[in-house]
């Protein structure tokens, strides 16, 4: 006859109950266990089928050792005892929660981190967040001191629109040391248009000098010429056709359009400002100032952006970039969440290890513990997903081999982040374009949920088909 | 309106159940799920790892009482109901005539 008692104190384990309630449970359970087999021999059965069979009726014996402690004692095993595979005594949890710190040591992981930190939409706003007013004019001051001509390039870019005076004092003395930055005339010179008295006509003609194959210039130059969009140019604006006949018969507006027309290239310097906007403050704040300034020589040797190269092959560049920044997005939010989750299981089981006396609170605390050993796991998980998804792009900008790849590649996972962090109709895009995304977040969900199962199934001892 | 499936409706009246049971005679756990099968002829049948938990949790709510006697040779914990399991009993049981009276009105009646 097998030893009821011992098989039941091995399957059980640990069971901290009180007042000697867990040696009659285990003489209770080994009682059902006995009849069983004894009816299972009456009726002819073998041994050793009547064994398994008795055995057998409780297959998952950690889940009767939850069970039964709550029902005896009303709240939860404590996560110190728990056997599951996350349970904090046991190292899958563990293992989890180093590797998903382990991944902060990827430098790629980390800049997806950075990028996803940065809140908003709006350029000024996004770069204002980065860089206020104060470390704006630090900036100016050490740019004039140290004579830095990219930092005042910087400070003349994001100048705040009401004060682009000082934007035009920092782009002023930024050209004047250094040449190659003259195309922030074109920033300089667009959005003052609205400051009475102010000619921005130096400016163009500066750029037109410095970059005189471009067309851009001559496009200020007429926006400069003739402000449509005020009188009297404002009583044609009922229809644009005629609009466009008005315009056409002033000389100012239509002999720089006819240069915009014939000008060899047109290069409105987007990717000179999102260098400036997006990749150097990102770098800058993580201290990165020497990759910082190999970004801003590789621009400056990058080849001129040709925009009669595109096509279909770059168009699948951008959408596979922008479906990137949604599985990045979707990723980051759970990254989000579990890490807060992870943190706040972290901190209760540390509790919960140094405070084992049994009041309300620890029942409380252990209560919440006890369903969070899930999220070490699963933040590996999401956070993978987030490093896979970015990885593509996670390379130095001053490895990027053309404007072409930057354009189509590297901006539009900035931009598409941007756009799924504003405030879309859901039509557009958590319905339109989410198919892949959730596709790809789907697979990841199966496959960890197939490494959870597996998991599960080894490191449980109790279960007879475990490894 | 919902239909309750099979599983949630012996999950619900398990306790209905137990102490309908012991309201005859003291029983052990064992006892008790040989006797849910028979007498309903094999149409319920209680899970032992569902059974115990639950003994307990009668037990812990005062609605049972557990107390080792000798049978057989052997000691065997048996459960007698409480005088407040006896009122839950009550209780229950008067839910559970209403409800199904009600819906047997339902089902067995034919419209013409």
């Amino acid at each position: 006859m097998p030893d009821w008692k011992k098989i039941v104190r091995e399957k059980l384990g640990t069971l901290p109950l009180t007042h000697g309630r867990r040696e009659e449970v285990i003489e209770e359970l080994a009682e059902q266990l006995e009849s069983a087999y004894e009816e299972a021999l009456a009726q002819g059965i073998n041994e050793q089928e009547a064994l398994q069979r008795s055995i057998a009726q409780f297959k998952d014996w950690e889940k009767l050792r939850r069970e039964v402690f709550q029902s005896v004692e009303g709240t939860h095993l404590p996560v110190w005892e728990q056997n599951g595979a996350f349970a904090p005594r046991r190292w899958p949890v563990w293992i989890a929660l180093a590797l998903a710190l382990s991944l902060l040591l990827v430098p790629a992981f980390r800049q997806a981190l950075a990028i996803l930190l940065v809140p908003g939409n709006d350029t000024t706003a996004w770069c204002s967040r980065i860089f206020p007013e104060k470390v704006l004019r630090r900036i100016e001051q050490s740019g004039d001191k140290e004579k830095y001509a990219r930092a005042l390039a910087f400070v003349a870019l994001h100048s705040p629109k009401e004060d682009d005076e000082r934007a035009m004092h920092a782009a002023e003395k930024a050209i004047a040391l250094d040449p190659n930055l003259t195309w922030i005339s074109a920033k300089v010179s667009h959005p003052t248009y609205l400051y009475p008295d102010y000619d921005p006509h130096p400016w163009i003609e500066r750029l037109k000098a410095w970059d005189p194959q471009n067309g851009f210039p001559y496009l200020l130059e007429a926006d400069a010429n003739v402000h449509y969009w005020e009188p009297p140019w404002t009583k044609y604006a009922a229809s644009a056709a005629i609009l466009r006949q008005s315009l056409a018969a002033e000389r100012r507006w239509r002999i720089p359009m006819e240069k915009v027309f014939a000008a060899p290239r047109m290069d409105f310097y987007q990717l000179h400002r999102d260098a400036y906007t997006r990749l150097l403050p990102l770098l800058r704040r993580g201290a990165r100032a020497d990759e910082a300034a190999a970004v801003e020589s590789a621009l400056a040797v990058l080849p001129r952006f040709d925009y009669s190269v595109g096509g279909p092959a770059h168009s699948s560049l951008k959408a596979a970039a922008k479906r990137s920044a949604q599985v990045i997005l979707i990723s980051a939010v759970f990254v989000a969440v579990l890490g807060l989750l992870t943190a706040l299981w972290l901190v209760l089981v540390i509790v919960l290890r140094w405070k084992r006396n049994a009041n309300s609170l620890s029942h409380l605390l252990n209560r919440l513990a006890s369903p969070l050993c899930f999220a070490p796991p699963a933040l590996l998980l999401v956070s993978v997903a987030l490093f896979l998804g970015y990885y593509p792009y996670a390379r130095s900008i001053a490895q990027i081999p053309s404007y072409q790849e930057l354009e189509y590649g590297y901006v539009p996972v900035l931009m598409g982040l941007d756009d799924l962090t504003s405030f879309v109709p859901l039509t557009d895009f958590w319905v339109a374009h989410m198919f892949w995304p959730s596709l790809w977040c789907a697979a990841v969900a199966l496959a960890g949920a197939c490494l959870l199962w597996w998991v599960r199934r080894l490191t449980r001892p109790d279960r007879p088909d475990a490894a | 309106m919902a239909i309750m499936p099979d599983r949630e409706l012996k999950k619900g009246n398990a306790e209905l159940l137990i102490l309908a049971l012991l309201e005859e005679k003291t029983r052990h756990g064992y006892e008790i799920g040989k006797l849910i099968a028979a007498r309903s002829e094999g149409v319920l049948r209680f899970h032992v790892a569902s059974l115990y938990p639950l003994l307990y949790r009668l037990e812990r709510r005062g609605w049972v009482k557990g107390e080792w006697e000798p049978a057989g040779g052997r000691r065997r914990r048996y459960y007698r109901l409480t005088p407040t399991g006896r009122r839950i009993l009550a209780e229950q049981r008067s839910r559970w005539r209403a409800f199904s009276g009600a819906v047997n009105r339902i089902v067995e009646v034919r419209h013409a």
